[in-house]
């Protein structure tokens, strides 16, 4: 039995276990951040500032060939430096094309491109490309659990304290000023808060699955929520059983974990979507008959 | 609040839009402004929110130049442009109105105001089901949450029927009865159901006509 084996395993190979444990903790957090940045209809962010946490990644592994080798164990922190410098990056580019928001994005996704490209090529280390591109939950250390979790507290923080704050801003920007929030604060405060929340979910996620984390499961929560809050409560649930499906299924058939999961997610989202369609489609065929 | 335009001009680009204009608006008037498209309705209202920065004349909120001005929250603002909120995504009138009560000065009595713009029964509906009626009253009722010494309403009847219409400019007359301070920006409203004080015409030439009126009860003119 697949399952069992799953199940057996997770609780006899500590390795399992910490995976599960992290992407137990990530599949709150990514759609839990990624219901503001779909509000803020930027699906895109976090991709870009993946691309570019991707250039610290690239800058650490060079700086290792210099002989500074300070960065080379933990290359998380100039990748995190590099995304709230991207972040920032996105918001000045965001107010110079005001009605193009996607604008910025496709700058600073390119800048962070090239300069990924040029510094992995110098470090000649093109080779771990991969790794960071698709991630793997599967692989992380105590370490990076640790900070997954710190990063799980912060934005829960974030939510308690400036929930109102954030959302006031995300739904409606102009009117912001009128409620007493300070515009400007609660937008950078929100692109430092997504930009650590990248970087460290970067070796787990991958740069090209991050986004999918975060955006999918809200996708597929706002067919069925009725409101803000059971659409969040709703996206947390199906991001969770894209976790422990993608997981099962990544250790029942040997694929790769960020895939495995991403998969369940899009699963989900095409179920949702098609159940939704039917029922609509049934209640007006019902209206159409009382007629 | 007194609200003091000294000889405000403003362009977009090389295109003038507003020349020399002066006015004071004192506390508790009901502004009318008036004009067709293109004549400066919005741009004046946007220079009055710091939305626009104004560059040639000057504006004074009881006496603080609009530059060194802090206190927003004074305003009450529901914009003509509402379609930078995002209506997509789910979210309950209730949702929307708890979210935007930030200040700690709110008096946080949105049923209060719901009840009174006659939308109570609307409070668990998802934003995205309402008509443009309902969704107009409930951004007044938003703008109301930190209790505004002045509203300022951009064309806000313009998805409004003839039968709400009336309901509507009841509210705001009895707003402005309680003591705020209404600036109605309108390109095609007949004044008939209004109790404004001054109404002031923007022509596409940029001249401005200003006239007072006075109500019963009232001081302006």
């Amino acid at each position: 039995m697949i399952t069992l084996s799953f199940l057996q395993d997770l609780f006899t190979q500590y390795f399992l276990l910490r995976a599960f444990v992290a992407g137990i903790i990530i599949g709150a957090v990514a759609p839990t951040i990624g219901t503001v940045v779909v509000v803020r209809r930027l699906s895109f962010i976090a991709d870009t500032l993946g691309h570019f946490s991707l250039v610290g990644i690239a800058v650490s592994l060079y700086l290792s060939t210099l002989g500074i080798s300070i960065f080379f164990e933990t290359p998380i922190y100039l990748g995190l430096l590099f995304a709230v410098i991207g972040g920032i990056l996105i918001e000045l580019f965001r107010r110079a094309y005001k009605n193009y928001k996607e604008i910025s994005m496709v700058i600073v996704i390119s800048i962070g491109s090239t300069l990924s490209a040029i510094f992995f090529s110098l470090a000649k280390k093109t080779g771990s490309l991969y790794a960071y591109l698709f991630g793997s939950i599967i692989t992380i250390s105590n370490y990076h659990l640790v900070l997954i979790a710190l990063t799980a507290i912060l934005v829960l923080s974030m939510f308690l304290i400036f929930g109102k704050q954030i959302l006031s801003v995300s739904f409606d920007e102009p009117t912001a000023k009128f409620l007493g929030i300070n515009l400007n604060l609660f937008q950078i405060l929100f692109m430092i808060i997504l930009s650590v929340v990248v970087s460290v979910l970067l070796e787990s996620a991958g740069v090209l699955l991050i986004s999918s984390m975060m955006i999918i499961p809200v996708a597929a929560g706002m067919r069925v929520g009725w409101s803000f809050r059971s659409t969040l409560i709703i996206s947390i649930v199906f991001s969770e059983l894209s976790i422990f499906f993608g997981l099962w299924g990544s250790h029942a058939f040997d694929l790769p974990s960020g895939a495995a999961i991403v998969s369940v997610n899009v699963i989900i989202l095409l179920t949702v979507a098609i159940i939704k369609k039917l029922i609509v489609r049934r209640r007006i065929s019902k209206l159409d008959k009382l007629k | 609040m007194q609200i003091d335009i000294r000889n405000l001009s403003f362009a977009y680009g090389h295109r003038a839009i507003i020349t020399g204009l002066s006015h004071t608006i004192n506390s508790g008037d009901y502004l009318v402004v008036q004009g067709k498209n293109g004549t400066g309705k919005t741009t004046l209202v946007k220079c009055l929110l710091g939305l626009n920065s104004v560059k040639n004349g000057m504006i004074f909120f009881d006496g603080l130049d609009i530059n060194s001005f802090k206190q927003w929250t004074r305003f009450g603002y529901v914009s003509q442009d509402l379609d930078s909120f995002n209506y997509e995504f789910p979210l309950t009138v209730e949702e929307l109105l708890k979210f935007s009560i930030v200040s700690r000065k709110a008096p946080h009595n949105y049923l209060k105001l719901l009840d009174e713009m006659g939308i109570l029964e609307i409070l668990n509906q998802n934003i995205n089901s309402l008509s443009g009626g309902q969704l107009q009253r409930v951004f007044i009722v938003r703008a109301m949450l930190n209790n505004p010494d002045v509203l300022i309403l951009d064309e806000p009847t313009a998805s409004i029927d003839a039968q709400n219409k009336q309901f509507f400019y009841e509210t705001v007359n009895s707003l402005n009865n309680s003591g705020k301070t209404i600036i109605l920006i309108t390109h095609t409203e007949s004044l008939e159901n209004i109790n404004y004080t001054h109404v002031m015409n923007l022509s596409l030439d940029m001249s401005v006509d200003i006239k007072a009126r006075v109500l019963e009860g009232k001081f302006t003119l």
